[in-house]
């Protein structure tokens, strides 16, 4: 049969999205056009950009569940499961390709339902229609709302009554009527009623409620909610409130006004009217459509050249009005805010307008603001940069240094110096270890990619030479304040703002070393920074110390030459078991985290340090005896030795008697894992005198034994390079797991002590190197966490528009329906990207992604129960 | 009155406290913390609570059910945050009750006490909307570095005092009480009773339920606090049950997750460094995250961190380190509380109607005093030289347990539950 439908005329600009990984992607700018090729009808997309490029290009059937959202949307999901909108430069655009999609379905609808008569979509709606809206009739309506609302047919049909009779408007004025009458029992219908229309999660119905004549009824009647008899909320009060809507420069578009009052509404809607009896697919459309009103604004602030103009220039010196003032920097933070939820180039292109009209002076600005809560702001919206694009940021800092201006570094490091407010003072600590850091991984360049990309990264090749002194100079600044602890003897006296400040010091320093020890260790030398920050460790305050012992743990497990003599040439061991001593036998986090510095060493058999603790501080180690860990490195210290391995062997716990078979292979395995450099054998060669002999003999052997390769070709190197960013969590490796594969080579030449049968408990089912290899292939909650996209609250919405089309498969409110969601989304997010490093000490917070686990295995009731929660908890929290 | 008890007061309220108080309150609690091993010893009697998840009026009936501090001693399991809409008076209420009687309320870290995961799951979106910033978030996530890791029960009597005298009567013979179930009013509702003077592993218990509930008549006051020794019509009977056995009750460990394969005994747990945010994997990953299952050994956790592990395992891990019980939350039960692994390990739930709509019950979990004066076991957690397997004799017993079951405070008491909403608006 012949289509008898025109496709529209002309071509109309239009975005085109695709939703990945839960994330609405954006496929490029093109122009639109309806068509009809053969008999299919089709919608076409080609590129703006290259003409012959064609963005999309989709057959209409009548199942695709399209919809219109607002005025320019359309989303639909394809035949392959994808979901896919449209969203139109201009309304009148997307009413037009709406038409035609329409016009085509319903053409389409009519060729099958003559052919199936039995349609139970066509029968079922026609058949609700509700009673007059008169407070008589509430108890039916409510009755006949609550039963169409069981079914998916009965819900399509009611959304469809309700929208083509306008019901809700009429419903309206019942509310204050009722109040009038003080009829408690029908405004508790009403309530039930609006409820369950909102529920229907149809987005033009949410659309209406949220409009100018019909948002105060609705929540009005929200506030007698029947399970709080004796409460009642005041949303209409909040509502009405007109002075909340602040203007700092007015915006004059009336679409764009409307649409950020109607925003506003859904926020609260959705965090206050509704919070408790949200359910997913309602949650996703108040996000989706949060979500794409959001994108609107963001889109006409930042084309608006006049607006930010007028925004901008009222930080002109000369204004005075300094209220006005504060309130732009607010208006910037909830645009960055915002711009946060929004897909990268599209914040990159936002972020560059703001720069480009002066968004750094409004920064120092603000960060210099007598006021600690506008500091608070100003750094924010440099977090949002930041978070954003560090290299971006360092690139314009950089460019400042090269133009003898000063960097915005300078300023934020002079202010970390002096700050009071302890809050401020922790986000600037923060931004300057971003800032500073000159190792920022190239994460996901083409994300970023706006418009400015390429301009914005030819700012950065600066020369290797620039970058390095820049950062001594900035890291001489900034460790000032700690290097003058020379001058000091005792530390009893410090202030409290003294504490926090070093504290912050040596948390940065410690993250540079980690993120880059080699630029880092200039500085570490000139400033001679190491021994200060080992004077901390005699500070009074406890955490401090640990700040400071944090610091040495970080050298300890760089494995660097460097770094190791740091700590060998001068007393930083006494200091850290003077620590123990303080604390030793009492059981607490101090005591704790210096035993797990010595394990780490025994564990890792790191033989400078072993050498250099026992021989300097055999006698103190002999006296801490209530763990064994000391005596064992001493033991360990022995084998090096090559006496005392078989003797004492059995005189320990089974973990421990693994220990002596390694031993021959020790000198071997810490070689066979890297390369050692000529500076590293000359401090071996300089410091251990003793011990080159043996040194050496161990290395002639490495060559000479074949089979000593094998072995550390198959062990995992002792080593942790420093771009492992797991390294300073305690790595106990399960020892039956790790061990096996390097002992097994040993015994063709070493004698190994047998081993004692004590309960040894079952080992892990896999290898840690197994577990990390799964985690990277599974879909797990933390991977997830750590992986993709930065969304959070609103963004929600990227999988809004997307359930939104499910909803035909959901029911409002039951559990049982969550059960269908975790495949759904796992669906979705499988292809998320897994493991992206993260700096969870900084103000950026670390990328997130909105759903939770979608287990696959299921194994007992409360497990479903709570997974089903998690996914649930995550999109309603 | 001071400044901590008038914050507690006005936290009770619901109300929060100024920013600047909140910094106060967090260097304290730091110093405090610092202090505490990663396994703090706690003694009995105590109260052992799960997952809260910032259902702070939730929270205020679970006091209300279980006796206020510092009449009764608390643990919590961690998890005070994300899902609800109150963490932050929640989890700063829990804080100052910390601060201000350390020796009477236990916190141990939870999975979600974490930077990560306050992110995605609502603490940090609260701390925002409702401080403006994020300093206090930051000042929150700075204590969750300092919490332990778990704690060790020690003292706790192996025999359960009955609730009321009419409970008695139906007691089998030659047998003593091992656990109870009492509803929020006081009422016991379950008994289950073990052979006298056995251990734990070849007891048979007899499992009957009482219904319907007696009608006792206990005063709300002391249906509050009923595990104090001395309770009204329980001493004369529970006597002779106490000190009449010579096995002695093992010590209870609590953490937040589970056991991990990386550590066999509790001294292990020891030698983390734990001022970290919580890894990705690792011992310190497993405590928090690892769930019990009905397999052998271990398996993978479908939760992507943390592992499985079976009954075999829990076995194990209590034989060699002398204890009776694991006590852990961190999964959903509908009943709020459920044991596995012929009660060698219990999962304690303690958000009724979880996210507002789980339509759950939540449980506390009481352990009371060895009154029988035989003194505390010896425990392998911190003393040298116990790492492994110090307890020689068999008969290590698990202690009387008295669950309080619990539901969602009522409507009226709570308000509507909401989040706060922005004051201005610009976009």
């Amino acid at each position: 049969m012949a289509l008898e439908v025109q496709p529209p005329d002309g071509r109309k600009r239009v975005k085109v999205y695709e939703l990945k990984d839960n994330d609405w992607f954006d496929r490029g700018t093109g122009f639109c056009t309806g068509q009809i090729l053969g008999e299919e009808p089709r919608i076409f997309v080609e590129s703006e950009d290259l003409p012959n490029r064609v963005l999309l290009e989709t057959r209409i059937t009548k199942d695709d569940g399209y919809q219109k959202q607002q005025e320019t949307l359309i989303v639909w999901t394809e035949q392959n499961g994808t979901d896919m909108a449209l969203s139109f430069q201009e309304a009148e655009g997307c009413a037009v390709i709406w038409d035609f999609v329409n016009a085509v379905q319903q053409h389409l609808l009519s060729l099958t339902s003559a052919d199936d008569a039995l349609s139970d979509d066509l029968d079922s709606y026609q058949s609700i229609i509700l009673p007059g809206p008169e407070l008589g009739n509430l108890p039916e309506i409510e009755q006949i709302v609550r039963a169409a609302s069981m079914t998916q047919n009965g819900r399509d049909a009611l959304s469809k009554y309700i929208i083509r009779d306008e019901y809700i408007a009429k419903l309206v004025p019942l509310v204050t009527m009722a109040e009038d009458l003080e009829s408690l029992i029908d405004l508790h219908r009403l309530c039930n009623i609006m409820k369950s229309l909102i529920l229907l999660n149809d987005n033009t119905i949410i659309e209406t409620v949220v409009a100018d004549h019909i948002i105060l009824g609705v929540v009005g009647a929200l506030e007698y909610d029947p399970e709080f008899p004796t409460h009642k909320a005041n949303h209409r009060q909040y509502l009405a409130d007109k002075s909340r809507y602040k203007e700092v420069v007015p915006i004059k578009d009336p679409l764009i006004r409307r649409k950020i009052r109607s925003t506003w509404r859904l926020q609260y809607l959705k965090d206050v009217v509704l919070a408790r009896i949200l359910d997913d697919p309602t949650f996703s459309v108040l996000n989706s459509l949060i979500f794409f009103n959001q994108m609107e604004i963001v889109n006409h602030i930042q084309s608006n050249g006049p607006f930010l103009r007028d925004l901008f220039h009222v930080f002109d010196p000369r204004n005075p009005d300094q209220r006005r003032k504060d309130d732009a920097v607010q208006f910037l933070h909830q645009c960055a805010g915002i711009a946060k939820n929004l897909q990268a180039p599209s914040r990159a292109q936002l972020f560059a307008n703001f720069i480009s009209h002066g968004l750094f002076a409004v920064i120092a600005f603000a960060v210099k603001h007598l006021n600690p809560a506008m500091r608070t702001t100003g750094i924010d919206i440099l977090s949002a940069l930041l978070d954003h694009d560090p290299v971006m940021m360092r690139g314009y800092m950089l460019k400042a240094v090269n133009e003898k201006k000063t960097p915005l570094t300078d300023t934020l490091i002079d202010l970390l110096h002096v700050e009071t407010d302890l809050g401020v003072k922790n986000q600037l600590a923060d931004a300057i270890k971003v800032l500073l850091d000159p190792q920022i991984p190239m994460q996901d360049p083409l994300g970023r990619a706006g418009p400015d990309y390429f301009k914005v990264r030819n700012n950065n090749l600066l020369s290797d030479a620039f970058v390095q002194q820049h950062f001594d100079e900035s890291s001489k600044r900034l460790f000032q304040p700690l290097k003058q602890l020379a001058n000091r003897t005792a530390l009893n006296d410090l202030t409290f703002q003294e504490v926090t400040l070093y504290s912050h010091l040596v948390d940065i320093l410690t993250f540079f070393v980690r993120q880059h020890l080699f630029r880092t260790r200039n500085s570490i030398q000139s400033e001679s920074l190491a021994p200060r920050v080992a004077q901390l460790l005699r500070a009074p305050q406890k955490h401090l110390k640990l700040v400071a012992l944090k610091f040495f743990r970080t050298l300890i497990s760089l494995q660097d030459t460097f770094y190791q003599a740091l700590m060998t040439h001068n007393n930083t061991f006494e200091l850290i078991l003077d620590i123990v001593y303080e604390t030793m036998p009492r059981d607490n986090l101090l005591n704790s985290a210096c035993l797990e510095l010595f394990e780490f060493i025994k564990r890792e058999n790191i033989k400078p340090f072993i050498l250099h603790v026992v021989e300097k501080y055999r006698e103190k180690l002999e006296n801490i005896i209530y763990v064994d860990t000391f005596q064992n490195l001493i033991l360990r210290y022995e084998q090096m030795q090559g006496y005392g391995a078989e003797a004492d062997a059995t005189l320990f716990s089974q973990d421990e008697s693994i220990a002596p078979r390694r031993i021959p292979l020790n000198g071997q395995r810490w070689q066979g894992a890297r390369e050692m450099d000529p500076a590293e054998e000359d401090y071996f060669n300089t410091s251990d005198d003793e011990d080159e002999i043996k040194w050496t003999q161990d290395r002639v052997a490495t060559a000479d034994e074949p089979s000593s390769g094998s072995a550390s070709a198959v062990v995992k190197p002792l080593v942790d390079y420093p771009d492992d960013d797991d390294e300073d969590i305690m790595d106990t490796k399960p020892e039956g797991a790790e061990q096996q594969p390097v002992a097994s080579p040993t015994e063709a030449f070493t004698e190994v002590p047998a081993l004692s049968p004590t309960q040894t408990p079952p080992a892990p089912p896999e290898r840690l190197a197994e577990k990390r290899r799964r985690e990277e292939e599974d879909d797990d909650e933390l991977s997830k966490l750590t992986a993709g996209p930065k969304r959070r609250s609103s963004t929600g919405g990227n999988s809004g528009a997307f359930n939104m089309n499910r909803k035909k498969n959901m029911s409002a409110g039951s559990l049982a329906d969550k059960n269908a969601s975790p495949g759904v989304l796992n669906k979705v997010t499988s292809a998320a990207p897994k493991r992206i490093a993260i700096n969870i000490g900084s103000t950026a917070k670390p990328p997130v992604s909105e759903t939770d686990t979608p287990r696959t295995e299921v194994t007992s009731e409360s497990y479903e129960k709570e997974n089903r929660d998690d996914s649930q908890g995550n999109e309603g929290g | 009155m001071s400044d901590l008890d008038r914050a507690i007061e006005q936290l009770r309220g619901c109300r929060l406290i100024p920013e600047s108080q909140v910094r106060e309150l967090c260097y304290k609690a730091r110093e405090l913390l610092i202090e505490e091993g990663n396994v703090v010893s706690v003694d009995a009697p105590v109260t052992i609570c799960g997952d809260i998840h910032g259902q702070f009026h939730d929270l205020m009936e679970l006091f209300r059910v279980g006796g206020d501090v510092p009449d009764t001693n608390y643990l919590f399991m961690g998890d005070f945050v994300d899902r609800g809409f109150y963490s932050l008076e929640s989890f700063l209420l829990l804080l100052c009750l910390k601060v201000r009687y350390p020796d009477r309320i236990t916190l141990i870290r939870g999975n979600h006490e974490s930077r990560q995961i306050t992110t995605v799951y609502g603490f940090y979106d609260e701390c925002i909307r409702k401080y403006g910033s994020a300093n206090v978030w930051r000042y929150c996530c700075e204590v969750f570095d300092y919490l332990a890791l778990g704690a060790i029960v020690l003292g706790a009597s192996s025999v359960l005092e009955p609730t009321s005298n009419t409970a008695l009567s139906s007691m089998p013979a030659d047998s003593e009480l091992e656990t109870e179930v009492l509803n929020s009013r006081g009422e016991v509702t379950m008994s289950t009773y073990r052979p006298r003077q056995r251990s734990s592993s070849n007891a048979s218990t007899d499992s009957r339920n009482i219904s319907p509930p007696r009608d006792i008549s206990a005063a709300p006051g002391q249906a509050a606090a009923p595990s104090r020794s001395g309770a009204p019509g329980t001493g004369a009977s529970g006597d002779g049950n106490g000190s009449a056995t010579t096995s002695r009750t093992g010590a209870v460990l609590c953490v937040h997750g589970g056991l991990s394969p990386l550590i066999d005994s509790v001294d292990k747990i020891r030698l983390i460094d734990r001022k970290q945010e919580v890894p990705h994997e690792g011992a310190m990953c497993d405590l928090l995250w690892s769930d019990p299952d009905e397999i052998e050994g271990w398996g993978l956790s479908p939760r992507g961190a943390g592992f499985l592990f079976g009954g075999d395992i829990v076995k194990q891990f209590n034989h060699l380190n002398g204890l009776s019980l694991v006590a852990r939350a961190h999964q959903l039960v509908m009943e709020g509380y459920k044991e596995m692994f012929d009660g060698g390990i219990v999962t304690v739930w303690s958000a009724p109607n979880y996210c507002y709509r789980c339509g759950n019950v939540a449980a506390i979990l009481e352990l009371g005093e060895d009154a029988s004066g035989g003194g505390t076991v010896a425990r392998s957690n911190g003393e040298y030289g116990r790492s492994n397997g110090i307890v020689t004799d068999n008969r290590v017993i698990s202690p009387g347990r008295r669950y309080r079951v619990f539901e969602a405070a009522a409507q009226d008491t709570r308000g509507m539950p909401a989040k706060k909403p922005v004051a201005d608006y610009f976009l």
